[in-house]
């Protein structure tokens, strides 16, 4: 019955995204009244159908009917209820169904939302948006079907994917993945719309803009996730690998930092609207590339989905994709005329197309280092892996660069700069440098490249701090308020700008976080026997006890490891390794105690309670912590960024002076 | 807000091909759809046994439902394909039918099921139900699954006469897949 319902909804969403998309594109062709309403309503009963396939495979899940495919592969009954609920997804199909309810939730606002605005892009926009739903619709019609019935349902399953039932992480991490990955369909519609129609206008920049960046805040949210994920349960003590999958969620979010910024200009200057779109395109692409490396088996990672069918399908999607939009911007790339133009010499515009730039350079860079091992296995039948040296070698540098130009390029004026606003602009920042790398250089750091971190990161800092204030300081002195409420009246009348400083922020710090991170930690491995003592920096750890602990779905050893800072105890750390049932090899789970300065990281590697020693990873992770944060706030600016501005009042402040006006500056 | 026609600056511009932009588009899209094509069959898993080409570790393990134990020993002299499996797994149920009838058509190959972290009793209601034509031997402690380095199920080993281990297969296995390694096993017999 269930099997049977929840086929009959997939194959009614599938019927209204494919007819949708077909009356939007005809409307978008011939605009009538009756088509724009037939496109919204086909586009809110495919959101409907996906809502209600979810909500059944959810109480298929939770009801433990077997006799649903996907049930009986990752239910079971022994695992807690909350485990149920987000085995939803766990695995391959589940995951593709409550993509469609993402999918769904995006195409309902962004339908809603736009529903009088835009008549001639949105019919386009909603069927582009709509065929892409018609695909993953298809997807769970035939391919990678859930609700396939199960002739003779098994009593119980094996239930879902331990590393699942690991760790929280896991299950918030892939809801913000799909909602970042998703999402990115919302303005790879619009700006195909913008290319069927030729035009990008002031007034559709701005939806553009909106929906780029609200899944670009949850893909920032999701790649951390993962990165803590990683760094809270596979116990090697790092958050970033360049693992495959890594990647593939970073290389759309690269192209979609990019496309934010140039948005701006498209915005401001009318300039670099093909560009733009071009970005936009990229991106929605790349998370259609990123979804065929972690669903198609084809590369081999630790967060990847075990191999499937649909790898051919997917790949066919995105051959098709990639070529719908090369021949799009090939015919109608040159009726996004400019209407302005970019300003050449020292200004900001010019750091804007840098960083654009480097943007890009640094997407190439990883999209080759992860389709490398493909071609030399192609070519060659070798196996081998691109290591983190090449990645390493080739990022460090592009993030420095890109810190260097998120502080000059906010301190410098829009349009063509003099000699002495350079030097106005450019000269007080150097004191935060200087700060921030004489701190550095006192606390041991040695390595050149974190040293230029640093250098660049207090920088940025006093530019994106001082850009932050200016408006502040500009009401104080002309209105006369205090520093409160001239901040509240600021905020509020510069949200996107307020928000874009914040976001700043957060990439600084993340940033010098990285760099000091993954330079001064410091590590070592030791077998201790029970009462054993380490010592590593400041902390110094000892084995007190194994113990042993079961749990329904699992059976845990514990490592009791008293910690002392500095001779004073600090506490316990308990490190430990899981076995789930089905599973031969046990995952562990790494101690973190995490403090603003440094994280101390246990990890065991071996355990034994019977003749009472462990194998111990300890690590002293500076600054860790300081990435969490970082993320937090970037996301924090992101929302400020896109929330709605009071009362409708869009005042922009009178922006870094424009050409000939004093340098406020100056004065600071 | 905009219902009305838009007031944008310029007129559009006709429509017409950019071979800059198509030029460009291509140098990107056609290598890297040529790559992800060319690795798709890939599997990234199936990192080459280095069991493959070395003699099936030693094992005597006894059968589902009682009985003498069978052993590596005694299957010398003929192929043989052992197939690691359990009835909580799904692919199992899939390959379970094109395995049976498999072993009923090369009869003159041994085939054996190992279980894989299951239970006797859920194994013999399992066989009850679907039939089996070939014993399946329990391993408790999973120490022949750890000799064999069996990382998850289904998977499957292909045997010659002398012993070797000839392929490992990983996943369910069809008729077709099953015929062709049992026939390299046989070729590699003397």
């Amino acid at each position: 019955m269930i099997p049977t319902l929840g086929r009959t909804l997939i194959l009614l969403a599938l019927l209204a995204a494919s007819g949708g998309a077909l009356v939007g594109f005809a409307t978008g062709a011939r605009p009538t009244r009756a088509g724009w309403l037939w496109t919204r309503r086909l586009a809110y009963a495919f959101a409907g159908f996906m809502v209600l396939a979810n909500l059944v495979m959810e109480y298929a899940l939770l009801t433990h009917d077997f006799s649903v495919s996907y049930v009986a592969h990752v239910g079971s009954r022994s695992v807690p209820t909350w485990v149920s609920l987000v085995s939803l997804w766990s695995s391959l199909e589940g995951s593709i169904l409550f993509w469609g309810l993402v999918m769904g939730a995006y195409v309902v606002v962004a339908t809603w939302q736009n529903r009088d605005k835009h008549p001639e892009y949105m019919p386009y926009a909603v069927g582009v948006w709509l065929l892409c739903g018609a695909f993953f619709s298809f997807l769970l019609a035939g391919p990678a079907q859930p609700f396939a019935t199960v002739a003779s349902p098994p009593m119980d399953g094996p239930g879902p994917n331990a590393l699942l039932q690991n760790h929280y992480l896991m299950v918030i991490h892939p809801p913000f993945l799909y909602s970042g990955y998703v999402g990115m369909t919302i303005p790879f519609g619009l700006a195909c719309a913008a290319l069927l129609v030729g035009r990008l206008g002031p007034d559709f920049i701005r939806p553009l803009r909106n929906f780029l960046l609200l899944p670009w805040i949850f893909l920032t949210v999701a790649i951390v996730l993962g990165g803590w994920w990683a760094y809270e349960v596979l116990g090697w003590g790092g958050y970033w690998a360049w693992d495959p999958v890594e990647n593939a969620s970073f290389l759309p979010w690269l192209t979609a930092t990019a496309a934010l910024h140039s948005a701006l200009l498209v915005e401001r200057k009318g300039v670099l609207k093909a560009w733009t779109v071009t970005l936009v395109i990229g991106t929605y692409l790349l998370t259609i590339l990123g979804t065929f490396m972690t669903r198609s088996g084809v590369f081999n990672s630790v967060h990847s989905f075990t191999q499937s069918a649909i790898g051919p399908t997917i790949l066919v999607f995105l051959a098709a994709a990639l070529i719908f939009a090369v021949v799009l911007l090939t015919l109608r790339v040159d009726m996004l005329a400019p209407e302005g133009r970019l300003e050449t010499g020292p200004s900001r515009d010019v750091l804007f197309l840098v960083q654009n730039l480097l943007f890009v350079l640094f997407t190439f860079t990883v999209l080759l280092g992860t389709v490398f091992p493909l071609v030399v296995e192609a070519a060659r039948g070798v196996q081998m892996s691109v290591g983190r040296p090449y990645f390493d070698r080739m990022s460090v540098p592009i993030g420095v660069c890109l810190l260097f130009v998120m502080g000059v390029g906010p301190a410098l004026p829009w349009g063509r700069a003099t000699g002495q606003q350079l030097r106005s602009a450019l000269l007080p920042p150097l004191v935060g440098a200087a700060a921030l790398a004489i701190l550095g250089l006192a606390l041991g750091v040695r390595n050149a490249w974190t040293m230029l971190a640093l250098f660049f990161g207090g920088f940025t800092a006093y530019v994106t701090i001082s850009e932050l204030l200016l408006p502040v300081r500009q009401r104080m002195r002309s209105h006369g308020e205090g520093f409160l409420e001239a901040f509240g009246q600021a905020r509020r009348r510069g949200q996107r700008r307020f928000g874009a400083y914040i976001a700043h922020a957060g990439a600084l710090i993340a940033i010098v976080a990285v760099a000091v991170s993954s330079t001064m930690g410091s590590s070592k491995e030791v077998q201790l026997r029970q009462g054993e003592s380490t010592a590593l920096g400041a902390y110094s750890v000892t084995f007190v006890d194994a113990e042993r602990v079961s749990e329904p779905h699992r059976e845990s050893t514990l490592a009791r490891v008293d910690v002392s800072k500095n001779g004073r105890p600090v506490g316990s750390l308990y490190p430990r390794m899981n076995q789930y049932e089905s599973q031969r090899e046990p995952i562990g789970t790494p101690a973190v105690r995490t403090s603003l300065t440094e994280d101390l990281y246990l990890s065991i590697h071996n355990i034994d309670p019977h003749s009472r020693t462990v194998g111990l990873l300890v690590m002293v992770n500076p600054m860790v912590g300081w990435i969490w944060i970082a993320t937090a706030i970037i996301a924090l600016g992101g929302l400020v960024a896109l929330m709605p501005p009071w009362r409708g009042a869009r005042v922009t402040v009178t922006e870094r002076a424009p050409v000939g006006a004093a340098s406020p500056e100056g004065s600071s | 807000m905009a219902t009305a026609p838009t007031s944008e600056a310029a007129p559009p511009r006709p429509s017409r091909l950019n071979p800059w932009v198509l030029g460009a588009g291509l140098a990107v899209v056609v290598p890297l759809l040529a790559v992800l094509v060319m690795n798709l069959g890939r599997d990234p898993h199936s990192i080459r046994s280095p069991l493959v080409g070395r003699p099936a570790p030693a094992f005597s393990l006894a059968p589902v439902g009682g009985g003498a134990p069978v052993s590596l020993d005694s299957l010398r002299g003929r192929p043989a394909v052992i197939n690691f499996w359990a009835t909580w797994c799904v692919p199992c149920f899939e390959e379970h039918a094109a395995l049976a009838a498999a072993a009923r058509t090369f009869d003159d190959v041994q085939f054996l099921g190992v279980v894989y972290e299951d239970e006797e009793p859920r194994t013999q209601e399992f066989l009850a139900q679907r039939g089996s034509s070939y014993p399946a031997l329990m391993d408790p402690e999973g120490r022949t699954a750890i000799a064999f380095g069996v990382f998850g199920v289904p998977e499957t080993f292909f045997i010659d006469a002398r012993g070797q281990i000839v392929d490992k297969y990983v996943g369910p296995l069809n008729r077709g897949t099953i015929a062709a390694l049992i026939a390299r096993a046989k070729g590699g017999s003397p």
